[in-house]
């Protein structure tokens, strides 16, 4: 068993509003091993976007890291003083935003970007980190590196930036990279190049991956594992075959079910009725159980931890290892009227 | 309620429209620079026929100038050339105020953004009737009664006509445009990435609300997308956009089981889709080129797998649902 690149346990952010404090994250826990790519899915509110700026450190006031562990190579980061974090950040983790535009900045020529973050990083001299930056806009893609290096990213398609910032990304080899909707800003055609390109990466450095995206498809196709996420907690957690093909927990199975696909004739999409509650509203026990068609007692009191599901519902594809369900339906002490 | 649709009646009808926009630089950086005028062209000859009571679908990737097509098509950008006949009516022909009064209600466009298009400063009640008052449909009461009907009827209640639109969600907010389409009682709604902006569980409502109520009252759509998922679901037709022109106009469902333009090919190739975990795919060659400055002949040879000397002199045109040599000549492997 080798051991987890990150391991977030139990991990709690808050902003502190006028209102009250308001919990993004809610004690989401998981690891994520060299070169897997476990994505993380959910609606806008889910808290996706959230957990990932955690895990890098950027967590700004009013919010903060009310609780939990963030661990990275058995190491804890989520405590650490910014200078100490500094020095992991960039070099061990690393961040692709979703929009390229804004995360490179306009006013520098790409190849000075990505030489300034080699000599942060590394004890390379400013020629042989040149000749890196050349070597890792090849890597990702972009045809003439030695001319496209001197140019601006404005000078650079939307495909192309977004490769240049995953260059940017690679400069001191991470172990582990956020990528925060990386294809959300993108065409499909170019979308489906990036995704090849971070699956490859994976493949070829053993670099893990958190992939954030709204978009079920991109997840079917890059991650190995998924989680999906609802107000703040993960609600299921598994491989991604077993969560797209018999996602368990009621919101998955309707999160499954909305999406129209190129494959399934559904006359009507299924629909969950109502919409994600607002952090300063999460309902008692399971957040899920104002929109849940299988609510029972139980969910109104108690709040559910993704567990191994223990039993099935009626007809359901026998259980996977390392699926996890947050969801009393599969932790019932005594099965109830299966009807 | 509208009369019940007759499937094969064509009601929008699109010759040859053209769209120019001019993109060049100042006069005097033209002078200075020595430069010619640059123009894009948006849209390239469209044709094609919407019929009564369907959802005709236009997909492709940002740059290929749906969006354009959707502005002429309800009269908010000029056409360059080209024309837009709505049941038999043209709108750039018609002089008499009267007419294009009587036209334009017929007429409504749903947008991509429900944050920007709503009026914040306005209450529901009064985004709603706006196009009531502004055709003098109804008075007094009845204008209110009649919002609390389309609230219902899109899913929402009566009383939040009171409520700005700050007080509701993306999907709410997108409840409320529908609304305001149906007040006038519309029969043609544009709709122009209706559901893009929108979480895919709200999106699934929106989708199915668009197609009740299309059941209901008999809407002919024109929906953009870009989501060819979203598309399949939805559209009873699809025209395939490409810089400009259209590539393969196809049935819905046939589109995605024999696509018969190669950019049809590579796009359904490139839809990352839920049932496909794991699969390898063919990698994509490319990206859309600048429209300022399109390739010669067939805009697509350049990615073109099947490109030969003929696509790069002649463009190719639209035969039998499909514009492509290779089609023509039979070369499609």
């Amino acid at each position: 068993m080798t051991e987890p690149v990150i391991s977030v346990r139990d991990l709690r952010v808050e902003f502190v509003t006028r209102k009250g404090i308001l919990r993004a994250i809610n004690g989401v826990s998981f690891d994520i091993m060299p070169g897997e790519v476990l994505g993380v899915v959910g609606e806008s509110g889910a808290g996706k976007s959230v957990t990932g700026s955690a895990i890098i450190g950027l967590i700004e006031p009013p919010g903060r890291i009310a609780g939990g562990e963030i661990r990275l190579h058995g190491q804890r980061i989520d405590n650490l003083d910014p200078e100490s974090l500094r020095r992991i950040r960039g070099r061990k983790i690393a961040m692709i935003f979703q929009d390229p535009l804004t995360s490179l900045n306009p006013l520098y020529r790409v190849g000075e970007q990505l030489v300034e973050t080699i000599l942060t990083h590394t004890d390379l001299s400013p020629s042989a980190a040149r000749a890196r930056a050349i070597d890792l806009l090849n890597e990702v893609g972009i045809p003439a590196p030695e001319r496209r290096i001197d140019g601006y990213p404005h000078e650079f398609s939307g495909g192309m930036r977004q490769r240049v910032v995953i260059a940017l990304a690679l400069c001191a080899e991470p172990d582990f990279i956020v990528a925060d909707e990386p294809t959300t800003a993108l065409d499909v055609s170019v979308q489906a190049q990036i995704i090849a390109l971070i699956r490859k990466l994976c493949r070829e450095r053993g670099t893990a991956v958190m992939l954030v995206t709204h978009d079920m498809g991109v997840i079917a196709e890059t991650a190995d594992r998924v989680a999906v996420m609802y107000a703040g907690r993960v609600a299921e957690i598994g491989p991604v075959r077993d969560v797209v093909k018999h996602p368990l927990h009621p919101y998955a199975k309707g999160l499954m079910g909305a999406i129209p696909t190129l494959e399934a004739e559904a006359e009507r999409l299924v629909q969950i009725p109502g919409s994600m509650p607002r952090l300063s509203n999460i309902p008692q026990g399971c957040a899920f159980n104002p929109r849940c068609d299988r609510v029972f007692d139980r969910c109104h009191v108690e709040r559910p931890d993704p567990d191994i599901p223990r039993f099935g519902l009626e007809g359901e594809a026998p259980l996977m290892p390392g699926h996890r369900v947050a969801c009393h339906l599969y932790t019932r002490k005594t099965v109830e009227t299966a009807s | 309620m509208m009369a019940q649709a007759k499937p094969s009646e064509t009601f929008v009808e699109v010759r040859d429209l053209k769209r120019v926009f001019d993109v060049s630089r100042p006069w005097l950086n033209r002078v200075i620079e020595r430069q010619p005028k640059a123009f894009l062209k948006a849209v390239d000859g469209l044709s094609f026929d919407i019929r009564r009571g369907e959802t005709f679908a236009l997909v492709g990737e940002s740059g290929s100038g749906k969006s354009t097509v959707a502005r002429m098509a309800v009269g908010l950008l000029p056409v360059t050339s080209g024309s837009v006949l709505i049941d038999g009516v043209s709108m750039t022909a018609v002089k008499d105020s009267q007419t294009r009064q009587q036209l334009r209600k017929r007429i409504q466009m749903i947008f991509q953004d429900p944050y920007a298009s709503l009026n914040p400063r306005w209450r529901v009640e009064r985004i709603i009737a706006e196009p009531i008052h502004a055709f003098g449909l109804l008075k007094g009461e009845q204008v209110a009664a009649r919002v609390g009907e389309l609230l219902t009827l899109v899913g929402l209640h009566p009383d939040d006509g009171r409520k700005y639109p700050h007080e509701f969600s993306g999907g709410q907010r997108q409840r409320i445009a529908i609304a305001r389409a149906l007040a006038s009682s519309a029969e043609f709604i544009v709709c122009d990435e209706p559901t893009s902006a929108l979480d895919v569980s709200v999106q699934a409502q929106i989708l199915n609300l668009m197609r009740d109520l299309q059941k209901e009252f008999g809407l002919t759509y024109l929906f953009i997308s870009h989501n060819l998922a979203v598309v399949r679901h939805m559209a009873d037709r699809i025209g395939v956009m490409y810089l400009g022109r259209l590539v393969e106009i196809s049935e819905g469902k046939k589109l995605f089981s024999a696509p018969r333009h190669p950019y049809t090919r590579m796009l359904l190739d490139a839809v990352p889709d839920l049932g496909m975990t794991g699969r390898q795919r063919q990698m994509v060659a490319g990206e859309i080129p600048n429209p300022i400055n399109p390739p010669s002949g067939c805009t697509f040879h350049p990615r073109c797998p099947l490109a030969n000397e003929r696509c790069k002199r002649e463009a190719p045109a639209m035969i039998d649902g499909v514009a492509c040599h290779a089609a023509e000549e039979g070369r499609m492997p």
